[in-house]
């Protein structure tokens, strides 16, 4: 199919991503070789495939994240039908906007693609979100969602993608597919508090401005594939995100806001300029290093731990708000062999009260009281976010209480 | 750059009607044919001269897909100018203009001026909305109106410069309250230097500030 082309271009390209060429070549080899044995091991090394996700460099390549990301998710590659169910467009309630969006969707696609094998892939992405959204009449369609779609179809083809879109939008996105952002407006309110934690400087000045959080809503509800032009960064991050909490892309934002602190504290302190800077998105991020922070900051102030932190009225506590952050809602886990083993491995290290076997990946080493900032190990890092993000999620706010902090 | 009143605007209506490339025109002088889409909302500055003084637009671009409505009715409040933009080749842009209205009037201060924009007049071939009509919703609904071509730059910056007209002459009636910047009226820093009323809070930062 003529997907692959771009597919190649992709492949040989992003193994420059983070890793420095000499010894890079190495490390790379080897990163790869460890990810071919999780893939091979029985059951399938989901821990390891996730550490691999999170640390530096991220899954490599695309044909590796062809079968490293339906892991990510949990959805069986063998139970994905072979042929896709026809989508009537006719008499769709969406088509017409998913066209428009579609259409508009040009620089998603790599440039210097040839025209017809992109209108052939705008044809597959059309199909690709009738199909979901036809199949679950209770996701409502968001600009941006088109955002997200392409880059699975671009890295997966329309079938692999199809399954995995509809996953994670039954989860990760669940919260922005509501006929209303209410719910994605109190996801975003988590962003503050984690700023004003790390930096209450810049924390101060962008509540002066009233600058507010809308700034950083095409980030959260695109996985920042709307604002990223290079392909290269978008599926890196998406690496990451895959193998994370579902509120893993708030400190994601939260550490831009904040490695632009210069910017943002020489900024005129007024809403319209604020908002102009922060909504600009340097295209040079150091990648890896936000990545590895995003991290650090998850793990030292957990979502529940924001929660508790600001004073705020609850309007709504999903039954899952009680879910300690690196502990497995139970409830939500699906029967998927390799899961019900790592979550007994899991339940068992808990009831030791202690973090064991890091070579595993499976050792949580939060510790509630620790407040200061701590450069922690990627390994440790992953491990505490690879343990939240096992269990089968279902969305970012079944997580995690609604914060319903007016910042606008 | 200093001023002497800087206005806030905001543009509403349904995707796709060229609300973001009417303000690349206005603020930039270019027409992007296939204009990525807007998520939330975006930004946009541009200073012009009314009755000799200079007067900065301040103008909240807005996505127009119902779901962010809940996002982008926060930015109402504040605004002393609306864009309100339909697609004259889709009609149905032109139907669910009542709709933005009530939620605009909803939302926004009552002396907020409102124009209506029949957008894309270049493609008069796929024309589906007659000029009269939107001249008739206007006039029903006590809105300024015109048709403008983002793409070809036809009446675009009449269509702003227009609205900060009427704005400033209610300005002069004393229909606003210049004093309130829940209006979207700002004094400028030249202005305020003797205007003792609004030296408090973000005055003073104001002078070296205004990038656009």
């Amino acid at each position: 199919m003529n997907l692959k082309k771009s597919r190649n271009i992709r492949s040989s390209s992003s193994c420059l991503d983070g890793i420095g060429r000499q010894d890079g070549e190495s490390k790379r080899k080897r990163k790869m070789a460890e990810i071919t044995q999780a893939l091979n091991a029985t059951p399938v090394n989901v821990a390891t495939l996730r550490r691999m996700a999170i640390s530096e460099g991220g899954l490599i390549t695309d044909e590796i994240r062809c079968k490293v990301w339906p892991r990510l998710l949990n959805v069986p590659v063998e139970n994905i039908p072979e042929k896709l169910d026809e989508v009537n467009r006719e008499n769709d309630k969406d088509y017409n906007q998913v066209l428009l969006d579609v259409q508009r969707s040009l620089r998603r696609f790599p440039p210097g693609m040839p025209d017809e094998q992109r209108m052939g892939l705008q044809e597959e992405l059309i199909d690709i979100i009738l199909r979901v959204l036809q199949n679950n009449p209770q996701l409502h369609y968001y600009q941006g969602y088109h955002d997200i779609v392409v880059t699975f179809l671009l890295v997966l083809g329309e079938r692999l993608a199809t399954a995995l879109v509809e996953k994670l939008s039954t989860h990760h996105l669940r919260d922005f597919m509501d006929p209303t952002m209410d719910n994605t407006k109190h996801i975003l309110n988590y962003l503050m508090p984690i700023i004003e934690r790390v930096n209450p400087e810049v924390y101060e000045c962008m509540q002066q401005a009233e600058v507010g959080t809308i700034f950083a809503l095409s980030w959260l509800i695109t996985w920042f594939g709307h604002v990223l032009s290079d392909f290269r960064h978008v599926v890196r991050l998406y690496d990451f995100f895959l193998a994370c909490h579902p509120l893993m892309p708030i400190y994601f934002a939260a550490v831009i806001v904040l490695y632009r602190e210069e910017e943002v504290l020489e900024c005129e302190c007024d809403m319209a300029m604020m908002h102009h800077l922060l909504s600009q998105i340097p295209q040079d991020l150091p990648y890896e290093t936000l990545i590895s922070r995003a991290g650090d900051l998850f793990v030292q102030f957990p979502p529940s731990e924001l929660a508790k932190g600001v004073t705020q009225e609850c309007t709504q506590q999903t039954a899952a708000s009680t879910f300690t952050d690196f502990g497995l809602a139970s409830a939500q886990q699906r029967p998927d062999t390799v899961l019900r083993h790592r979550r007994r491995e899991q339940q068992q290290q808990q009831k030791n009260g202690n973090a064991v076997d890091p070579q595993r990946g499976t050792v949580a080493v939060f510790r509630p009281g620790a407040r200061r900032l701590v450069r922690l190990a990627v390994m440790g890092i992953t491990v505490a976010l690879g343990a939240a993000a096992l269990a089968v999620v279902n969305s970012a706010l079944e997580w995690a209480p609604k914060l319903d902090l007016q910042f606008l | 750059m200093a001023y002497a009143y800087l206005f806030k605007y905001i543009i509403i209506g349904d995707t796709g009607v060229g609300k973001s490339c009417l303000l690349l025109q206005f603020t930039d002088k270019r027409f992007q044919p296939v204009h990525d889409l807007t998520i939330g909302v975006e930004f946009g500055a541009r200073m012009i001269t009314i009755d000799g003084k200079q007067i900065k637009l301040q103008i909240w671009d807005t996505a127009g897909q119902e779901s962010f409505r809940s996002i982008t009715r926060s930015y109402y409040r504040g605004a002393a100018g609306a864009l309100l933009v339909y697609d004259i080749t889709r009609r149905d842009t032109f139907n669910h203009l009542t709709t933005w209205l009530e939620d605009a009037r909803q939302h926004s201060n009552s002396n907020m001026v409102i124009m209506l924009i029949g957008n894309k007049s270049d493609l008069e071939s796929r024309r589906e909305v007659k000029k009269e009509e939107g001249e008739a919703f206007a006039r029903e609904h006590g809105l300024i109106f015109m048709e403008t071509s983002a793409k070809t730059a036809s009446n675009v910056e009449e269509a702003f410069i227009n609205t900060a007209k009427e704005i400033y002459e209610k300005i002069q009636e004393g229909v606003f309250d210049i004093n309130n910047e829940a209006n979207g009226i700002k004094i400028g820093p030249q202005h305020a230097a003797t205007n003792s009323t609004l030296a408090g809070g973000q005055g003073g930062q104001q002078a070296g500030g205004g990038c656009c």
